[in-house]
């Protein structure tokens, strides 16, 4: 396909991605208090909060997506501010899976898969540890949505209120298409909310996958080039900007982490180079709840958002930059790897009980 | 570096073809430099270190090189397979050939010297045809436009030539100070030919292509 057909294909992909989030924070609307109510009560425990987050992200393999349905969902009063931050953390942990299942297609190298699995896991320790400090903190101190929620305000005035995003304007129409189609199809009330959710949610889950097959080939050879200028040379902050500029560009951190996995198996990419691009890839894949939030009607939406932003930009703060912090996720990625080379099937238990079995006690049990 | 994604430029396989040609003049700087130490008298001390600097930096893009194919097949999938195995047989064969153009310097240092032997100008011939070969080569590469047929021939006819000669020198009468070194260089020359050959071919013919005749 030529450049310029792709590049206004990817346009015509985020306007849909933009219509299918405003179609979700309709249909919650549609179904009136109760829902919304039920659904509050779902996770109101934080940690439940966060297990939704790993979970729903595991299973669409995409934080990009999990985080605007989030968004989606703030934007109806679904979901407060207090209940999304968990989610929002949730989901960063659960992103982490796609690259982890990328490095155990190595598993029959033990040096291969000693490296790829480190740089796989150093991933998910470092999400798992920011968690670990920065939820606490945020649910006693509350200082980074304290922060979103000052930029927000800064940006569009203050939480709660309805602003007059231009974007919401250019979606409306399709979205009163959409519940016109449901109207006439017979559906009302909750079945309506609950079809135009549903539409809402394929709409978005289709339009990123295709945003970001189609922005990968758009910009593969410069994706080559940046990683080419860091292979071995490069200090962590350039890496960290390059993982940031290559997911913003693919809107998916996991494209970005899983390109890592191959290269760092093959010995090309160390795992002191590769760490830091995974977390410029975390900032990066956070636009995409961002661009969501345009889309939406209110400023609590929009603060999620920038929450999402704010913590993955904390995390780096206080486990990056202090040297001596640094090397936790390192060290225990390093650990990990071992242990996962000695008994292979420590690894998959590893996936299995970090981003299925954990979350899906913590959910039946905490919520 | 964070630059190179908004920039435009060569990259992907192009880039890599365009500094294995470059990586080919680098090999054959080593290899004219060590055949003049040889033929003409020259000094091996004041060359050698030019000679092992140029040996490390083939040696060098050869790994940095190979690095950014793997780049390539993990951002763009298995799509050029064939093409980067025959590039990663392209960079070995350079990186050897640069090798062999340093085994030529050892002999220098160690005190070989054809420059008033009565076959100088014999092997002052060999070695420019071969000096051609290398031009030739980074041609060839950076046109990627097939191998020509009078390149193969000239390549075959000089390895044959090389090859009789080291069977002559095997089964000759001389004495064994005059011989061997020519052996030993003369097995050189021929392995520096067989990679050039080599690498062309790696370049442009990576992969038998299988007959789909079933």
């Amino acid at each position: 396909m030529p450049t310029g057909a792709r590049a206004a294909l990817v346009v015509a992909l985020i306007y849909l991605f933009l219509v299918g989030v405003s179609s979700l924070e309709a249909g919650i609307k549609i179904m009136g208090a109760d829902t919304q109510e039920r659904l509050f009560s779902a996770v109101s425990n934080p940690i439940a909060g966060l297990c939704v987050g790993i979970l729903g992200t595991v299973l669409v393999q995409s934080s990009s997506a999990s985080t605007s349905v989030i968004v989606g969902l703030v934007a109806s009063g679904a979901l407060g501010v207090d209940q999304a931050v968990p989610m929002i953390m949730g989901a960063n942990i659960g992103t982490t899976v796609t690259n982890t299942l990328v490095s155990l297609g190595h598993v029959r190298q033990s040096a291969e898969f000693r490296r790829a699995f480190a740089t796989a896991t150093v991933h998910d320790f470092f999400n798992i540890l920011a968690v670990a400090v920065l939820l606490p903190i945020e649910l006693i101190f509350r200082p980074i949505s304290g922060i979103a929620k000052w930029m927000s305000e800064l940006l569009v005035g203050s939480g709660g209120t309805e602003w007059k995003s231009p974007v919401k304007k250019w979606v409306k129409g399709p979205v009163e298409w959409l519940k016109d189609l449901w109207d006439q199809l017979g559906a009302s009330g909750n079945v309506k909310g609950a079809l135009m959710v549903a539409t809402g949610l394929v709409i978005v889950l289709i339009a990123l996958a295709f945003v970001t097959k189609n922005m990968k080939a758009l910009v593969a050879a410069r994706i080559e080039r940046s990683l080419n200028a860091i292979l071995g040379k490069a200090g962590g902050l350039v890496a960290l900007a390059v993982g940031m500029v290559v997911t913003i560009a693919v809107q998916s951190s996991s494209i970005t982490t899983s390109i890592l996995i191959p290269l760092s198996a093959a010995g090309v990419l160390t795992l002191r180079n590769a760490y830091p691009v995974t977390l410029g890839a975390n900032v990066g894949t956070t636009i995409t709840a961002l661009l969501a939030a345009l889309a939406a009607s209110s400023a609590d939406s929009l603060t999620v958002a920038l929450t999402h932003t704010t913590f993955n930009i904390a995390g780096i703060l206080l486990l990056y930059v202090l040297p001596f912090a640094r090397e936790i996720p390192v060290s225990a990625a390093t650990l990990m790897a071992d242990l996962a080379v000695r008994r292979r099937v420590l690894a998959v238990c590893y996936v299995v009980v970090l981003f299925i079995v954990a979350p899906l006690l913590g959910v039946a049990i905490l919520r | 570096m964070v630059l190179s994604f908004f920039r435009g430029g060569d990259s992907g396989l192009d880039h890599v073809v365009t500094r294995s040609v470059a990586m080919v003049t680098d090999a054959r700087h080593s290899f004219d430099l060590a055949c003049t130490a040889l033929m003409t008298g020259a000094d091996p001390r004041l060359i050698a270190d030019d000679v092992r600097e140029t040996d490390l930096r083939i040696n060098a893009n050869e790994q940095q090189l190979r690095g950014e194919l793997a780049v390539h097949i993990s951002v763009h999938g298995p799509n050029d397979i064939g093409e980067v195995i025959g590039l990663i047989l392209l960079l070995k064969k350079i990186e050897r050939v640069g090798d062999h153009a340093k085994n030529i310097l050892d002999l220098a240092e160690s005190g070989v010297s054809f420059v008033n032997e009565p076959d100088i100008h014999g092997l002052l011939e060999e070695r420019r045809i071969v000096s051609g070969f290398f031009t030739e080569a980074s041609e060839i590469l950076a046109e990627h436009d097939g191998i020509p047929q009078s390149f193969r021939e000239r390549v075959d006819s000089m390895t044959s030539q090389i090859q009789s000669r080291i069977d002559d020198y095997m089964t000759s009468e001389q004495p064994g100070h005059q011989v061997v070194p020519r052996a030993v260089y003369h097995r050189y020359l021929k392995r520096i030919v067989a990679n050039l050959n080599s690498a062309v071919f790696a370049a442009t013919e990576p992969v038998r292509v299988a007959g789909n005749a079933g």
